[in-house]
């Protein structure tokens, strides 16, 4: 195998640096190199690993949540350049998310951190969008058998709501497949009780722990 | 004789409380902790048991429902609020920027109404660009011929006085049917300036990227909002200490405090130093949790009014209690899943903690903006408890 055209570690802390210009122009240089999708593959890898930097630079306080809609829009864009040279053959992934901001609620700035950190995470996400009622998580359920859901909201009426989709669930008898978690600001451990969800968080970067956790 | 006697106990009532809220905002100990919980026109109605899709539309169902509340809760100031997000004038402009969800909740999603290139247009003439610009793209009725451009706002600023006027005589009418306080609530709403630039032109995701890729561009366009924030705060009557012009705060927990204190404190600052300076105060909602900004918030002017949704209330009480006006704090979320003894133990330790030495007064950490977020009952529970117990 040839020489690697870059410096993985180095492409792995301008992630977490969120060094855009640093990490476009290397990645740039990369696909113009002509490389083999196994190379290309140990790129996207070494992106994700960035990716993890910035969940822990966020956990430690280091980085807020500016940085991390930022970090989604690097990871989207590193991902963009690649192409041409990602192969069409699929990467194992570790699990499936079924993902949507709940319904009454229309906000998914958190809904979309999560989902490109989950992505980074090497999850599979399908994205059923904002305001989305028991029926659709029913439908997608079923449709694609995900180990993990993930509900999102930043009202308090998200509270109410993603109660009424996980009653629907088990209604449907698909609590039993599937771990919950739910995460927005008015998320806590009381509302995640009343709810009967599995886990909760405010952190989306823990919240990819838990699921990471969960499946192991 | 009666009625005319009720009447007097009501005037007397009302007086009593105005004086709450007038030792709290001088700086005096009042009677006792005064309340003003935030409940919202959507709680009132689905408090009344009507629709809310449905009621937002008819003023005239209105009435019914704020006298509901007014019945139901305790409160010194009125808890009839006023409607922020008519849904009729945003449909009528075609707004983006506020649209119903499926359960008739008026939001605010993420949209953006400028691009990253056009910064230097909307800093060298921010009112122009704003007109141009903007709000044809936020508000779909606005981007046509200048003629039918005209009709739609025309229509638009009708509809948004006639329902403004219809809801401030409704409200006008129960606060001294029911004897409330005039003082306490909100007259106006500005925004800080960065939040101005994030919220309305260029978004979240746009501006935490514009702080990376383009910050002096930021920068000039705070400046450049800030005069027209400034305006947006000043009442067109001459202000009165016990007035409020009403700033929600946003951005500043979720950006790097190096990015705060460059970007977002300086024409923050100067927009509230600016209203103080024409005699206009500014109630803050704090937003989210500002404790690692807590040492900035001091720097105010003194009596600012602060609205506190998460942190510490003992660092609030003991860093900012003697210069600032304090309210908040309350999560809502226990009224949801708590008991009403954990309610009420609730309120007692805030209050605890909040109320010595005056410059407070009982609030939740954020709007009861439906009945289902809350079981109303612990609600009422909350807030009767602080209306009989809370005394100096």
């Amino acid at each position: 195998m040839s020489e690697l055209a870059m410096d993985l570690n180095m492409l792995t802390e301008a992630v977490g640096e969120l060094d855009e210009d640093k990490v476009l122009e290397m990645l740039k240089e990369f696909v113009e190199s002509n490389p083999t999708e196994e190379e290309a593959e140990k790129v996207v890898n070494a992106c994700q690993q960035g990716m993890a930097i910035v969940g822990d630079l966020f956990d430690k306080g280091e980085y807020f949540v500016g940085d991390l809609i930022f970090a989604g829009e690097l990871l989207t864009s590193a991902i963009d350049t690649l192409k041409p040279v990602i192969g069409s053959g699929t990467t194992e992934k570790v699990g499936s998310i079924v993902l949507a901001t709940v319904e009454g609620d229309l906000h998914d700035i958190g809904k979309n951190i999560f989902k490109s950190m989950a992505e980074a995470a090497g999850f599979e996400v399908y994205d059923l969008g904002i305001d989305q009622p028991a029926a659709a998580f029913v439908e997608k359920i079923k449709e694609v058998k995900p180990q993990i859901v993930g509900m999102s909201g930043v009202l308090t009426l998200a509270i109410d709501s993603m109660k009424n989709i996980i009653d629907e669930l088990k209604k449907e008898g698909l609590k039993d497949d599937v771990k919950i978690i739910i995460g927005g600001n008015p998320v806590t451990q009381e509302a995640c009780e009343h709810v009967g969800a599995d886990a909760f968080t405010t952190n989306a970067a823990e919240g990819i722990k838990i699921c990471q956790g969960w499946m192991m | 004789m009666a009625s005319a006697t009720a009447v007097q106990d009501v005037k007397a009532l009302q007086e009593e409380r105005t004086q709450l809220f007038k030792d709290v905002f001088d700086g005096k100990i009042p009677k006792r902790v005064p309340v003003s919980p935030s409940l919202t026109i959507e709680f009132a109605i689905q408090y009344a048991g009507k629709d809310l899709a449905e009621v937002q539309w008819d003023y005239q169902l209105l009435e019914e429902v704020y006298e509901k509340v007014c019945q139901d809760f305790v409160s010194d100031t009125n808890p009839a609020a006023m409607n922020l997000r008519n849904p009729i004038f945003y449909k009528l402009l075609g707004a983006r920027n506020f649209v119903m969800s499926s359960g008739g909740f008026m939001q605010h999603p993420e949209i953006h109404g400028l691009e990253a290139e056009e910064y230097d247009d909307f800093i060298a003439s921010p009112y122009d660009c704003i007109m141009e610009k903007i709000l044809p793209r936020i508000y779909t009725e606005l981007n046509e011929s200048p003629g039918k451009r005209s009709i739609a706002f025309g229509k638009a600023f009708k509809a948004y006085y006639d329902e403004l006027f219809a809801a401030l005589g409704v409200i006008g009418k129960l606060t001294d049917k029911y004897g409330y306080s005039p003082l306490g609530g909100i007259e106006l709403l500005t925004e800080a300036p960065f939040d101005f630039v994030a919220d309305q032109l260029r978004g979240f995701k746009g501006i935490t990227g514009d702080l990376r890729r383009c910050p002096d561009k930021v920068e000039a366009a705070c400046e450049a909002a800030l005069p027209l924030m400034l305006k947006q705060g000043t009442p067109n009557h001459p202000p009165s200490k016990y007035g409020a012009a009403f700033i929600p705060l946003h951005m500043a927990p979720y950006i790097r405090p190096k990015d705060f204190e460059k970007f977002y404190w300086p024409t923050f600052k100067k927009l509230v130093d600016g209203l103080a300076d024409k005699g206009q105060p500014s109630m803050l909602f704090v937003e989210h949790d500002w404790m690692r900004y807590i040492d900035y918030l001091y720097e105010l002017p003194e009596n600012t009014r602060m609205w506190f949704e998460y942190g510490d209330p003992k660092l609030v009480k003991e860093k900012l209690g003697k210069k600032h006006i304090i309210t908040g704090f309350y999560p809502i979320g226990l009224l949801k899943t708590g008991t009403k003894q954990q309610c009420i133990d609730k309120a007692k330790e805030l209050i605890d903690i909040l109320a010595p030495g005056g410059k407070y007064y009982f609030g939740f950490d954020k709007g009861v903006i439906t009945a289902d977020s809350v079981n109303v009952d612990n609600l009422k529970a909350v807030l009767e408890y602080v209306a009989e117990n809370a005394n100096y």
